[in-house]
C-alpha cells in the first residue's frame, strides 16, 4: 500500500499461525470462525472450585528437544507447536530471513501475562509438601515472563533483540508494535512477534474472585453476558521490512497505543484510553477514519468493557465499521488475545469476510455500533484493525492492510 | 553509523543503602511522600522502589509526567504477591481480588499512570539478565520513532530464595529520563548493541550484584552517569554483550 502520510514505515507479515482451541494452525480457525463455531468447553485441564468453560488447546503439545528440557511448560511446547505447524510456514520462513539478514538481525518479542506459570502452580505443591523446590524446577528459564520468547529464540538459533511484553491483556498487541519498531529503526530486518498464553490455576481463581469468569460459555456483547470464559494460544506472525520479496503479503500498518491513567481493573468510563488507541494507530498508519473496512473488538463479555468499548468506537467511527468479537469462539486468551485476534483479522483481509461474534444473542440496547452476529461474506475488505485492552488501562489497537 | 540519545537525569533506590554506599553509588530509599496514603497501602516493595526512582528522576530532568511515555523493566515484577498468591492455590478459599490485580507484570505501570494522569503509551517487559539492556533498546527505538522523551525504570524487589538463587538476595531499582534532544541532557548514548569489538565487561564485584539483583545491571552506567566517566558500557552480565557508548557532557 502507497502511503505518504503514515508516521511508521508498514511491514510485511510474512507467514503467521495460531494454535488455539480451535485446533491448529490458520485454516482450523478459519474453519471455526466461517461456522462461528465455538471451541469453548468446560474446564478439565485441573480442578478449580467453581464451573467454568474454557478455550482449551486439546491437540497434543510438541515436546521440546532435550537439550532444551530446562525451558519446559505448556507455553513454550504450545509456542513450538504453533512454530513447527507446516501448513503455517513459519519456521521455513524464520530459516530464510535468517539466511537473507544473519541471526543477529532477527528479534523476537513474545507477549505473555502468565509465560510458564502453570508449571511454577506445580512446583509449589510440591514445595508446599516437602519444603523443598523439584529438582527440575528452573524459574528464570520456565516462568519468568521471557521464558518463552528465549526458549524461541534458542531453539530457532537467533541471537539479536529478545524480550517478553506483559502488559496484561494488550500483551501480544504491544509486542506487535514492538516488532514493527525495531524495524522501522534499522534494529532489526526480521522480528518473530506474537502473544502466548496459557491457562493456569491463578489466572482462572484471580478472575473468579474480581466475579469477572461466566459459568456458561461467554456471551461478547450480549445483553445478558455474565463475563469471561478463558482460553489459551499460542499466535505467532513474522514481520519482515518491506521488499520486492514480501510485495504481494497483507502489511502491519500500525499500532496505536495508551494507557487510561483511570483504574487497575476497571476502563475509564467514557473509554478515553480505548479511543486514544484506536486514533494513535488510525493516525500513524496515515489513514482518515472512513477507510477503516472491519474492527475486531476486544469484547471480552464483561459487562462493563462491552459498554465502553463499543461507545468508544461508536464514538469514533459512528456505526460505520462492520465489528465483530470472537472470544465466544476461541475464549479470551489474555497475553495472546492480541496476537490471535491480529490473526483473525488477517484472516478476514485474506478470505474478505467479516467474522460473527459468536455467544451474541440479544445486543445492549445503548450499543449503536455496528456489530456483526454471524459471519457474512464476499466484502471488500482491504483495513482492519484488532483492539486489545487489559489491566492496568494498557490498551493497543493495531491495523493491517491488504 | 549509530543513532545517538540523551540522558536528562537518573536515580537509584534500594532499601539497603548502606550496601550500594560501599559501591560508591548515590542510592535514596523508598520516599513514602511520593506514593499517596491509599496506593501506598497496596503497592508491593518493587512498585514502591520503582515509583520513587521514577519520580526522582522527573522531577531532576524538570519533565511534565502527564504526557511522558514510560518503560517498565523487571525480571520478576510483581515477585512477592505471586508468590503468595501460589501458596493460597493450595486451598479452596476465594484469592484476594486486590493481590490478584496487583501481580501482573504492568502493576507498576498501572499505577505511575494513574499517578501522573498520564494517558501515554506505557509498557512492561523482562528479558531475564538482558532485562536492562531490553529496556533501553525499547526506549531507544520509541524515542528514534516518536521523539521526545521517554522514562525508563528497572527494578527488582526481594524474591524468595527458593525460585533462583541468588537473584532477589537485594532490592534495587533505577531510572533514566531519555531524551531524542540535547537540551540540558547529561550525556549522550549509543543504541545499544552487540559488542563484538571492545572487551566490555562487569567488573568481579559488579557482576556479583548484578546476579542477586538483575536491575544492578544498570551499575556500570549510572557509575559512570555519577563520576562523569565517558566510557563503552556492559548493560548486561552474560554474553552475548550489550554495550552502549556514554559521552558524558
Amino acid at each position: 500500500m502507497d502511503n505518504n502520510k503514515a508516521l511508521i514505515p508498514p511491514v510485511a507479515v510474512i507467514a503467521y499461525s495460531a494454535l488455539s482451541a480451535c485446533g491448529q494452525g490458520n485454516m482450523a480457525l478459519y474453519a471455526s470462525l466461517i461456522k462461528n463455531q465455538s471451541a469453548l468447553a468446560p474446564l478439565n485441564l485441573f480442578n478449580v472450585p467453581f464451573r467454568t468453560n474454557v478455550g482449551a488447546i486439546t491437540q497434543p503439545l510438541q515436546g521440546l528437544h532435550r537439550n532444551l528440557i530446562q525451558y519446559d511448560s505448556r507455553n513454550s511446547r504450545a509456542a513450538l507447536t504453533a512454530l513447527n505447524d507446516v501448513d503455517a510456514g513459519i519456521r521455513v520462513a524464520i530459516e530464510k530471513v535468517k539466511s537473507k539478514y544473519g541471526s543477529k538481525r532477527i528479534g523476537v518479542v513474545i507477549g505473555t501475562s502468565t509465560s510458564g506459570l502453570y508449571e511454577t502452580e506445580e512446583a509449589y505443591l510440591e514445595l508446599l509438601r516437602t519444603n523443598n523446590m523439584p529438582a527440575d524446577f528452573y524459574f528464570v528459564k520456565q516462568h519468568a515472563y521471557q521464558a518463552t520468547a528465549r526458549f524461541l529464540q534458542v531453539e530457532l538459533g537467533l541471537s539479536g533483540v529478545c524480550y517478553a511484553v506483559s502488559t496484561a491483556c494488550s500483551s501480544g498487541a504491544k509486542a506487535i508494535a514492538a516488532g514493527q519498531r525495531l524495524i522501522a529503526n534499522d534494529v532489526c530486518d526480521a522480528v518473530l512477534v506474537g502473544g502466548v498464553d496459557t491457562l493456569c490455576r491463578l489466572t482462572l481463581r484471580g478472575f473468579h474472585s474480581l466475579d469477572l469468569i461466566a459459568e456458561e460459555p461467554c456471551k461478547p456483547l450480549d445483553k445478558d453476558r455474565q463475563g469471561i470464559s478463558i482460553g489459551e494460544s499460542a499466535a505467532l506472525l513474522l514481520l519482515e521490512k518491506s521488499c520486492s520479496s514480501n510485495s504481494s503479503d497483507m502489511r502491519l500498518l500500525a499500532v496505536g497505543e495508551s494507557a487510561d491513567a483511570y483504574h487497575m481493573s476497571t476502563p475509564h468510563p467514557e473509554g478515553l484510553g480505548a479511543i486514544m488507541a484506536m486514533k494513535n494507530s488510525m493516525v500513524m498508519a496515515g489513514l482518515s477514519f472512513e477507510k477503516l473496512d472491519y474492527l475486531n473488538l476486544h469484547a471480552t463479555a464483561t459487562k462493563i468493557n462491552d459498554r465502553v468499548e463499543s461507545a468508544a468506537v461508536y464514538s469514533m467511527f459512528s456505526n460505520n465499521v462492520k465489528c465483530s468479537g470472537t472470544k465466544g469462539i476461541t475464549g479470551h486468551t489474555l497475553g495472546a488475545s492480541g496476537a490471535l485476534e491480529t490473526i483473525i483479522t488477517l484472516l478476514a483481509l485474506k478470505y474478505q469476510f467479516i467474522p460473527g461474534t459468536n455467544g451474541l444473542d440479544q445486543p445492549e440496547d445503548n450499543c449503536k455500533c455496528q456489530v456483526v452476529k454471524t459471519p457474512i461474506y464476499n466484502q471488500n475488505i482491504q483495513i482492519a484493525m484488532s483492539n486489545s485492552f487489559g489491566f492496568g488501562g494498557n490498551n493497543a489497537s493495531v491495523i493491517v492492510g491488504l | 553509523m549509530n543513532k545517538i540519545f540523551f540522558v536528562k537525569s537518573f536515580s537509584a533506590c534500594s532499601p539497603d543503602i548502606e550496601f550500594f554506599g560501599n559501591l560508591k553509588l548515590q542510592v535514596s530509599d523508598i520516599d513514602k511522600t511520593l506514593i499517596p496514603v491509599d496506593m501506598r497501602r497496596r503497592t508491593s516493595l518493587a512498585t514502591r522502589m520503582a515509583i520513587t526512582v521514577a519520580k526522582n528522576s522527573c522531577i531532576k530532568a524538570s519533565v511534565q509526567t502527564s504526557n511522558l511515555p514510560s518503560v517498565f523493566a523487571s525480571l520478576g515484577g510483581e515477585i512477592q504477591i505471586t508468590d503468595n498468591l501460589l501458596r493460597s492455590l493450595n486451598d479452596d478459599t476465594e484469592l484476594s481480588p486486590t493481590q490478584f490485580l496487583n501481580s501482573v507484570h504492568n502493576t507498576t505501570a498501572g499505577y505511575w499512570g494513574i499517578l501522573n494522569q498520564c494517558q501515554a503509551p506505557t509498557t512492561a517487559l523482562s528479558a531475564a539478565d538482558d532485562t536492562f539492556a531490553m529496556g533501553l533498546m525499547e526506549v531507544c527505538v520509541q524515542l528514534q520513532s516518536y521523539g521526545g522523551d521517554c522514562l525508563l525504570v528497572c527494578y527488582d524487589e526481594i524474591w524468595p530464595q527458593y525460585l533462583a538463587p541468588p537473584k532477589g538476595r537485594i532490592a534495587f531499582a533505577c531510572s533514566l529520563v531519555l531524551s531524542s534532544k540535547a537540551d540540558g541532557a547529561l550525556a549522550s548514548f549509543t543504541m545499544p548493541q552487540i559488542d563484538c569489538s571492545t572487551s566490555v565487561s562487569f567488573s568481579e564485584e559488579h557482576k556479583v550484584l548484578a546476579e542477586s539483583a538483575p536491575a544492578a545491571a544498570a551499575i556500570p552506567l549510572l557509575l559512570a552517569l555519577q563520576n562523569k566517566n565517558s566510557a563503552c558500557l556492559p548493560l548486561n552480565i552474560i554474553s552475548p554483550i550489550w554495550s552502549s557508548e556514554l559521552t558524558v557532557f
